[in-house]
């Protein structure tokens, strides 16, 4: 009964092995993809020859890999913050819904001669305030009723995303477009709340994002408020004994999650989309985001690559059409990127080791316990 | 056979020799033990004396290393508690093995292997209530546990057992969860069972419950029997002073000579448990500048609350705690860690300390608010290590590298960080709990050092311990908490294993004499 390998905690992991599990998890899930592609009969050096062409291969579609990172960077930070916390909010989705209900209403409430930059600010704003409010309905029962975030944040998703199919699809609401006769779509938000375009497609709100990623790092590692996140992140307990009031804490991040996942929501209203477009916004941006987060071990810096590589995904996916491969495909990558980055955690926060000596040294405690 | 003279029966229970040992350290040294049909036996013994491995040896959850034990005079081996079930031995762990979300009858049906593939509720219902009447002992069959208080739960406990027709039961510490009122009906029922010819082990630390309930009484420490006894004939005395053991090594050092002013006043001070029992019930210390006060018990008579309640975790019920005259009883944790408590918790990564952060990060947790810590809503990297690196230095804590977490540490460094950020920040009354639980000589030197100089520096320090003999060594005053209230307060030489022994276990000083 002597065991071959021993695990052990590791203390610290070594820098490039943060580095090299990520990027191994990348290339593990590429040679699974290809192997799937082998055996169902595709040529798959063609595809991926394809993904890479279409994702990185031209201007125009670099800029629409980063258009498809945008959100993701967002919903990437929403998940990251709160898992770091043990917030267990997986409603991104919803968030980023109802973030751009509440961007798109204001955006077409305001009147069309407000100026440029007041609208901009109040139409984003408001996706990131709604965002926290749907985030809200989770999180303050979960403060104060200990109710569970997981279940509340899923179930609130399906809300969202019935809410926002009923204002345009389903009733005469003020965000159904009055003038599209054929098929009902989104009213277009006031031209001034829009984001300009700079490179093909891409717009201001791939900033936005990029920014909001750095402050989420930096507010995390460098402040006094940050530090207290960590603490109530890594224990509950120690964050009381030392002052911290704990459920004010939980509830900040759990709303700071929210608004950043509905800003995605906002930013995708006034940039490419231009108005509340349920097809658009269903595309499980926040689950992909939670993906993004636990490639990016929870880094908010770290997400920005991560997005973009998941953008190139997406952004690929449609092209695979053309040469006869299903755009599921890249859905199976990024599924396998997952597995293998969350069982590549494992190496880092563990040690593999052979025994130097096969000893007597397994007290007979071991068979006892198992049993 | 009612004729046949007792001495013929053989013993339900017999245990010869056994030994039992953990990673090396023995939990159960030489152990010979026997149940009676038909008795209660008490198993008396402090914390960590072996009692709950001898019961786990017993009902099957661990095989003992060497030695026999022998059933109605039968050699015996269980390879596990489903098999030392079938063979009618049956225990009630401290900590309940039910399913929260089935009824009481499904929970009394479950791993039976006579309640085959189809359930039918109303006879096992029927069944469970019927077993309730017999022994004194109503639950509502239909009733699902996390409905019920914890008392109720362990009737089910007793009523899985008795289902299964258990001739022999082991109730681990079943007391320490129950009120008063609760505790009465439980030792109803196990009259009751006895008197049907079943045995009962009954583990217990209360002298007075032990009188109450049991025929017999065997008195554990440290692993090994130090004596058995028909309870009757049992001395108090004697059974405080075979449980504490050893004679008590008095302090050598020189008493402090400038005690001063009070600094810590706690007064009828009452706080809840997480059950919404009276934990702490009106209990009143003072503790001056520059005196060591230790509170001797066994755990769970309120020590936790106390401490908690005092430092602000827990909510006061009622009482007060006053600091240097003011009144600071509701104040929250943070103001009272401004106005000068220092607490070094029992649990150091449960609670003293952040385990995923790095030493450095802990060694500022009570002070990262301040300046040079902060400088507005910045934190200055720069101030955490040259924090941290004088207090390494100073307290010689080893094994600390930046950026790695502090749980990797070994336990005496860890109580040595944790010692040194909380005598090194602005203070007047120190609270420890167990500070020196589980380390090394050297460990517990230093710690004992630094308690011992905190109190020469005129902080007012509140020692909280199961271990009398760190109490001895530290305190300047020792008192016995019991059941929420200090039962004993004495000065630390006056401290006799058999005055400490009969006050943790419940009797009144007035009524040992």
């Amino acid at each position: 009964m002597s065991r071959r390998f021993i695990v052990e905690p590791r203390g610290l992991a070594p820098w490039w092995l943060k580095l090299l599990i990520p990027i191994g998890s990348v290339i593990a899930a590429l040679a699974l993809g290809a192997l799937f592609l082998a055996i169902t009969g595709n040529d798959w050096v063609e595809v991926y020859t394809k993904m890479a062409d279409t994702a990185f291969g031209s201007g125009r579609g670099f800029a629409e890999t980063l258009v498809s990172s945008t959100p993701l960077i967002l919903t990437g930070v929403a998940a990251a913050i709160a898992f770091k916390m043990l917030v267990w909010n997986i409603g991104g989705e919803g968030q980023l819904m109802f973030g751009a209900i509440a961007a798109a209403g204001v955006g077409i409430w305001l009147s069309s001669s407000t100026p440029a930059v007041i609208a901009v600010i109040a139409v984003v704003l408001a996706g990131a305030v709604g965002g926290a409010f749907w985030a809200s309905l989770a999180a303050v029962p979960k403060v104060y009723l200990g109710t569970n975030e997981i279940i509340t944040t899923l179930m609130l998703n399906f809300i969202a995303l019935n809410l926002m199919q009923y204002l345009v699809l389903g009733s005469f609401s003020p965000w159904r477009d009055p003038e599209a006769t054929q098929f009902p779509q989104g009213r277009p938000i006031i031209d001034n709340a829009r984001l300009p375009e700079f490179f093909h497609r891409l717009d201001w709100g791939l900033f936005i994002a990029i920014a909001v990623a750095i402050v989420a790092w930096f507010v995390i590692s460098k402040t006094r408020s940050g530090f207290e996140y960590r603490i109530v992140g890594d224990s509950f307990d120690t964050a009381r004994y030392v002052g911290i009031k704990v459920p004010r804490k939980v509830l900040s991040v759990f709303l700071a999650s929210g608004a950043a996942a509905g800003l995605a929501g906002s930013i995708l209203v006034v940039g490419i989309l231009g108005k509340m477009d349920p097809r658009s916004l269903d595309l499980g941006l926040g689950f992909t985001g939670i993906i993004v987060a636990a490639l990016a071990r929870l880094n908010p810096i770290a997400i920005i690559p991560v997005a973009i590589l998941m953008g190139a995904l997406n952004n690929a996916g449609p092209a695979l059409q053309s040469i006869g491969v299903p755009s599921a495909t890249v859905k199976i990558l990024q599924g396998a990127i997952l597995i293998f980055a969350v069982a590549g955690e494992f190496l880092i926060m563990n040690r593999i080791k052979r025994p130097k000596r096969v000893a007597d040294d397994v007290p007979a405690e071991a068979e006892v316990s198992s049993a | 056979m009612p004729d046949r003279p007792e001495s013929e029966i053989p013993p339900a229970v017999e245990l010869r020799n056994i030994d039992k040992s953990f990673y090396g350290v023995f939990a159960n040294a030489d152990v010979d033990f026997s149940l009676a049909r038909g008795e209660v036996h008490a198993l008396l013994g402090e914390n960590g004396a072996g009692k709950s491995t001898l019961c786990s040896v017993i009902a099957g959850l661990y095989r003992p290393d060497s030695g026999d034990m022998l059933l109605d005079g039968k050699p015996t081996v269980f390879k596990s508690p489903k098999d030392a079930l079938a063979a009618g031995v049956g225990m009630v762990y401290q900590h309940f093995r039910l399913i929260s979300n089935l009824t009481v009858a499904e929970n009394i049906a479950l791993g039976n292997p006579e309640v085959g593939l189809r359930l039918s509720q109303s006879e096992l219902e029927a069944d469970a209530k019927e077993l309730g009447e017999r022994y004194d002992f109503p639950v509502d069959p239909t009733a699902r546990i996390w409905q019920l208080s914890v008392g109720q739960q362990q009737r089910v406990e007793i009523l899985k057992l008795l289902y299964r027709d258990a001739r022999i039961l082991i109730l681990d510490e079943p007391t320490a969860v129950l009120t008063p009122q609760e505790g009465e009906a439980l030792f109803r029922a196990m009259r009751i069972l006895a008197g049907e010819g079943r045995s009962l082990i009954f583990v217990s630390h209360k002298l007075h419950e032990v009188k109450a309930v049991s025929d017999r009484v065997t008195v554990l420490r440290e692993g090994r029997v130090v004596g058995a006894a028909e309870t009757a004939d049992a001395e108090p005395r004697d059974l405080a002073r075979m449980m504490v053991g050893k004679d008590l090594v008095l302090p050598t050092r020189a008493p402090n000579e400038s005690i001063g002013e009070p600094v810590l006043v706690v007064k009828d001070l009452v706080v809840e448990d997480d059950r919404g029992l009276d934990a702490v019930d009106g209990l009143s210390i003072t503790v001056n500048a520059g005196e060591i006060v230790g509170i001797a018990g066994v755990s769970g008579n309120g020590q936790r609350e106390l401490a908690q309640g005092i430092v602000g975790l827990m909510k006061v019920k009622s009482g007060s705690v006053h600091l240097s005259g003011s009144d600071v009883t509701s104040l929250s944790v943070l103001r009272k860690i401004k106005l000068g408590i220092a607490y070094v918790p029992q649990s150091r990564l449960g609670m003293g300390l952040a385990p995923g952060l790095d030493t450095d990060d802990n060694l500022a947790l009570k002070q990262y608010r301040e300046p040079p810590f902060s400088k507005g809503p910045m934190l200055s990297a720069k101030a955490f290590q040259t924090k941290a690196a004088e207090l390494i230095e100073a307290f010689d804590v080893r094994g600390v590298r930046p950026g790695l977490p502090i749980r990797l540490l070994s336990g005496g460094n860890l109580q040595k960080a944790l010692i040194a950020r909380e005598v090194t920040q602005d203070h007047c009354v120190m609270i420890a709990r167990s500070p020196t639980r589980g380390l090394d000589v050297g460990a517990t030197a230093t710690v004992r050092d630094e308690l011992l100089a905190e109190r020469d520096r005129g902080i007012a320090v509140l020692l909280i311990s199961q271990d009398l003999d760190e109490l001895l060594a530290l305190s300047d005053r020792l008192l016995v908490i019991y059941e929420g209230q200090i039962a004993g307060d004495m000065p630390a030489s006056e401290a006799t294993a058999e005055r400490l022994g009969l006050l943790m276990a419940g009797q009144r000083e007035d009524q040992s004499a």
